[in-house]
């Protein structure tokens, strides 16, 4: 492994408007050193200015996401080692505004998911705050929607999205990876709703199943495979 | 937006359409059925206008002389006889049989075929949409393709022959 890598950092400063630019920075590499590590270096000993967002250094939070190299991934979960380049190039995720350098505003995601109804509907609404038995679940209706709870909503699926990129208005494979975990869970009385909810250009039929979500997920969630499954549901009715 | 913006956001995504990048097989699926599609699209447009002159073109409908067709088909037959629009039919060749058998994988995918079930995620294991059987439908595609292709040139080469 090489004693330092060349880090190309995209850097962007709203109060300067205009286009962002890149900046390199020399860091020494030590055995098991992350990206988030290179970053936090760079912060602490070459440049204060840069601006980063992290947390539990540990690929559970989801703030650390961005592109290394040209693949959305989180810098926590990413040695420099594996990379094997001597020139890093790190840039914010793609379909979010950047705030400032590696930091960008995720509203955009979180209100298509809240358009998306994305909790358990029951209509109910008595027995929902004073539950008289237990709602118990087979293995197999727990398996038909488990996977998809392992989102951490990082957004990267968002950001490798190329529909996003090219048609904004898209609701993007996390709301709809999403909204699907609430549908095929057994507890949910959503059903036809949210089926009407996707059932449109914008919903599910944008997606060209490209598969570049479930191909940059950190948590090998299938948001792709979602899709399709909201797909099959809207087609059966 | 403004016009440097405009020309900013239709270049990424031209970018974003074009480039597959590091994303995989599925990305590169996605970028061909792109390109497939609008190449079709052109190719179906100038073939309507190109066989249209034949009949009068816009005139169509008053009906021309037989003179008229014959040497409006003489004329677009010189013009059709290069090697560059004889490669670039089999290179059309190529990209309708893609799109086509492609395509239906997709719309086999909309039914939820081929897909496999929600499962897990294992460590070091693909998602369940990038199944077997559905990378086979890819590489069936790109090998019809190319026999579409190798097919086209060879007829090609045989009419160049004679």
């Amino acid at each position: 492994m090489a004693a330092s890598v060349k880090f190309r950092v995209y850097r962007y400063r709203p109060e300067d408007g205009g286009k962002g630019f890149y900046r390199e920075y020399e860091v020494p590499v030590k055995k098991g050193m992350t990206i988030l590590d290179g970053l936090l270096y760079i912060k602490e000993s070459l440049d204060p200015t840069l601006s980063i967002r992290y947390s539990c250094r540990m690929a559970i939070c989801g703030s650390c996401g961005m592109r290394v190299n040209g693949i959305e991934t989180l810098a926590c979960h990413t040695q420099i080692s594996e990379l094997r380049r001597r020139v890093i190039t790190v840039e914010p995720m793609k379909n979010f505004p950047v705030i400032k350098d590696l930091v960008t505003d995720m509203a955009v995601l979180f209100k298509k998911q809240r358009a998306l109804l994305t909790w358990l509907i029951r209509r109910d609404l008595v027995e929902q705050e004073n539950p008289t038995h237990q709602y118990i679940q087979s293995d197999e209706e727990l398996e038909r929607y488990l996977q998809f709870t392992y989102c951490i909503q990082c957004g990267l699926c968002y950001s490798a999205c190329p529909v996003v990129s090219t048609f904004p208005d898209f609701y993007g494979p996390q709301p709809l990876m999403k909204m699907y975990r609430y549908f095929a869970d057994s507890r949910d009385e959503g059903g036809k709703e949210r089926i009407d909810l996707v059932d449109k250009f914008e919903g599910v039929w944008r997606c060209h199943f490209a598969g570049s979500c479930s191909m940059v997920c950190p948590k090998g969630v299938d948001p792709a495979l979602a899709i399709q499954l909201l797909r099959r549901a809207s087609l059966r009715g | 937006m403004s016009r440097s913006e405009y020309r900013s956001t239709v270049l990424q995504s031209l970018k974003t359409m074009l480039i597959a990048g590091k994303y995989g097989l599925e990305r590169w699926s996605y970028v061909l059925q792109r390109i497939s599609g609008v190449v079709v699209a052109l190719y179906f447009i100038a073939h309507v206008l190109e066989t249209g002159n034949f009949i009068g073109g816009i005139t169509v409908w008053s009906v021309p002389d037989y003179s008229f067709a014959e040497k409006a088909y003489e004329e677009t037959v010189k013009l059709l006889k290069n090697p560059l629009f004889d490669v670039g039919l089999a290179v059309v060749g190529f990209l309708v049989t893609f799109h086509t058998i492609n395509g239906i994988r997709l719309i086999l995918a909309h039914f939820g075929f081929f897909l496999g079930k929600p499962r897990r995620p294992e460590p070091f294991e693909p998602p369940v949409s990038f199944s077997t059987r559905q990378r086979a439908l890819f590489w069936l595609s790109i090998s019809l393709a190319v026999f579409a292709l190798l097919y086209a040139l060879d007829s090609l080469m045989r009419v160049f022959r004679t």
